[in-house]
């Protein structure tokens, strides 16, 4: 019988969920996913996780628990760096030991570690190390890491032309900033498992839709651009979020083709805290692009995003009239 | 008959009801404990500002606005549903020329509109931070045994405040606590907290933004003219509380629906006698899938008239179904 490796929809899911699947199912292997986040296993995560962790690591607990007893492993990679010369938040770098000692009944988590600060060049040995959990055969993980590469690339050539990758599924349509200036245009900035989780979101990206509006997210700015703009800012960006962060600030603000910018943010993040203000002041202050934060926490109570959503799209449509010198508000 | 517009704000703490001519001219208001209990505050709000009108009126719009917006709406029948944030914009805006800064602080959320040529250019709300908003000053009244009226005024005869934190209201109440029990003044302890929670607010919402005058101050905490004194040290400049200020959003939507009704939309307002119909909720847990829904279901005298709070759709949308049966 095929080794089962559960893959929970959480944190870096959403950016390399293809990669992971098609690299072990090449080798073999069964590939399970948690479901996607709902109530009972936010409940769960938020039970079996220290106090003081952000709401995307409870969530991925809940993942965790959803998962441990119908694999015979969890993969949760000890995420240290993906970049020469950056990070990524600390609480990715222990993720393994944090899931390992909150919850209990666990199978084996592999649990190799993937650190690119110093330089890519073992990068083949990572993905040995991955795959030797299914297969001791070097050629066959070499093969299996091709295709997988293929279907990663796929998965962000699909995503960079607008089909968002909601729960993991990449959305119909494709979402795009047209030309006419007419429409409403929102940048969405988050974390991408703030942004794609349906739940953890409260659903913002479908509501936005709702409301007609066009989204550009910074998955859909062509890498290079973002790295050219980040790589003017006075000192590098030693964060990978916040590279591509502030180097899509940095965009907006010389394309002046957005009404507005949403930050998706988790109470108490430490990269949120200085990354979102930033942003904030490159966009609201240099750009005069009107900028929303919203705060997510555990609460599912809607009330409080659905209002602060709907009047900043009022606004923008009061804006955007008041440009075409029509009558005001409505 | 007169033509009127009636506007419902139903918050966190306060329902209020304003009733408004077509020349804008308020003829009456309501300002009433939401108590937890927003159906009853909303019933109470009406029958109370019909004993305020003496002559005949017809309703050719209604708005609602707050957290309980909708909950409102699907009781009155309301032809325009805003957020606060643009209801209190187009208050402001028509009863203070030019104002181009808000403060709005109301029960359990505190908000800074900014304008521009007569347009909202920009607004932060509050995100996980209570201090400084109307339950934290009510509690506080409550514990120091002052009616919360006369709380403002007392802060006005303090001559040495002394230093409150307002990060947060757990803070802010401890460090109240040990200045009292040193044997500080009353009066300079709540002068300190005002001028704490002004800083809060300016620090917390005003972060970042040009603050320019005319600047107006509204909402429920506006009566306290020791926060209003706050304001204006900090800011350096006069701060205005229109004479209606606790109102400001239900006028909104009087003015929204006026807007409505001009585009010669009638309304689906349900008429006064709502107030004698019973109201019923209900509330259960879904437990078809995991995301065990808490769906709410508002029963008017008996017959299921509404339902939300699922994610699927399954029961909002299933009620005609539903009231077929029971017909």
């Amino acid at each position: 019988m095929a080794i089962k490796i559960g893959i929970p929809r959480g944190l870096w899911f959403y950016d390399y969920y293809p990669l992971w699947k098609t690299f072990y199912e090449e080798l073999g292997a069964e590939v399970i996913l948690s479901n996607p986040t709902n109530k009972k296993l936010l409940d769960q995560g938020v039970k079996n996780t220290v106090d003081e962790a952000c709401l995307p690591v409870k969530i991925f607990n809940g993942h965790v628990m959803d998962l441990k007893d119908r694999v015979d492993y969890i993969f949760v990679p000890k995420m240290m760096s993906v970049y020469k010369k950056e990070y990524i938040c600390p609480k990715f770098c222990g993720l393994p030991e944090m899931v390992k000692h909150s919850v209990s009944g666990l199978p084996p988590l592999i649990d190799t570690e993937i650190n690119f600060n110093k330089s890519r060049r073992h990068i083949m040995n990572t993905v040995y190390q991955f795959g030797s959990y299914v297969t001791k055969n070097p050629l066959k993980i070499r093969n299996a890491y091709k295709k997988a590469l293929t279907a990663y690339h796929d998965y962000k050539n699909q995503i960079s032309q607008g089909r968002l990758p909601i729960d993991g599924k990449l959305s119909h349509d494709h979402n795009q900033i047209k030309s006419n200036p007419a429409n409403k245009r929102i940048a969405l900035l988050g974390h991408t498992y703030h942004l794609y989780d349906s739940f953890g979101s409260m659903n913002i990206i479908e509501k936005l839709k709702e409301y007609g509006v066009e989204i550009l997210v910074p998955e859909m700015i062509n890498m290079k651009v973002i790295n050219e703009r980040a790589a003017t800012l006075e000192k590098k960006m030693f964060w990978s979020y916040g590279r591509k962060v502030l180097g899509t600030a940095l965009y907006l603000q010389d394309q002046q083709q957005i009404d507005g910018a949403i930050y998706v943010s988790a109470f108490g993040c430490g990269i949120d805290s200085i990354v979102g203000d930033l942003f904030e002041r490159w966009t609201r202050k240099n750009a005069d692009i009107p900028f929303l934060l919203i705060t997510i926490d555990e609460h599912t109570g809607e009330a409080g995003v659905n209002t602060r959503l709907e009047a900043f799209i009022d606004m923008i449509d009061w804006r955007k009239r008041d440009e075409g010198n029509l009558s005001a508000h409505g | 008959m007169k033509n009127c517009y009636l506007g419902i704000d139903v918050g966190s703490v306060s329902t209020n009801v304003v009733l408004m001519d077509e020349n804008k001219e308020i003829l009456g208001k309501v300002y009433t404990k939401t108590q937890g209990k927003p159906i009853d505050a909303v019933k109470r709000g009406l029958q109370e500002i019909q004993t305020q009108i003496t002559e005949e009126i017809k309703v050719k719009g209604v708005g609602t606005t707050g957290s309980g917006r909708h909950l409102a709406s699907m009781i009155v029948g309301a032809d325009v549903i805003k957020n606060e944030i643009t209801a209190h914009g187009i208050a402001a805006l028509n009863f203070v020329d030019g104002v181009r800064t808000i403060f709005e602080i109301g029960g359990q959320d505190s908000k800074i509109i900014l304008l521009k040529n007569g347009i909202i250019s920009d607004f932060a709300m509050n995100t996980v931070c209570a201090a400084g908003t109307g339950s934290f000053l009510d509690r506080q009244a409550a514990r120091l045994d002052i009616p919360i009226h006369e709380f403002g005024q007392k802060a006005l005869s303090s001559k040495n405040p002394v230093r409150i934190a307002g990060r947060c209201a757990v803070f802010a109440e401890s460090d109240m606590i040990h200045k009292q029990q040193l044997g500080h003044n009353q009066e300079d302890i709540i002068k300190g907290l005002c001028d704490a929670l002004v800083r809060n607010f300016l620090n917390n919402l005003g972060k970042g933004k040009d603050l320019v005058g005319p600047v107006v101050f509204q909402g429920g905490v506006a009566a306290n003219v020791g926060i209003k004194k706050s304001f204006e040290e900090a800011l350096g400049c006069e701060v205005l509380v229109p004479p209606h200020h606790e109102v400001m959003g239900a006028i909104g939507c009087c003015l929204l629906a006026q807007e409505h009704a001009a585009k010669n939309k009638s309304t689906v307002f349900k008429g006064f006698d709502i107030v004698h119909s019973g109201y019923q909720v209900k509330g259960f847990e879904c437990e078809d899938c995991s995301n065990v829904c808490e769906v709410i279901e508002i029963m008017k005298d008996g017959q299921l008239t509404a339902r939300w709070g699922d994610k699927c759709g399954k029961w909002s949308n299933n009620i005609e179904k539903d009231k077929e049966k029971l017909a």
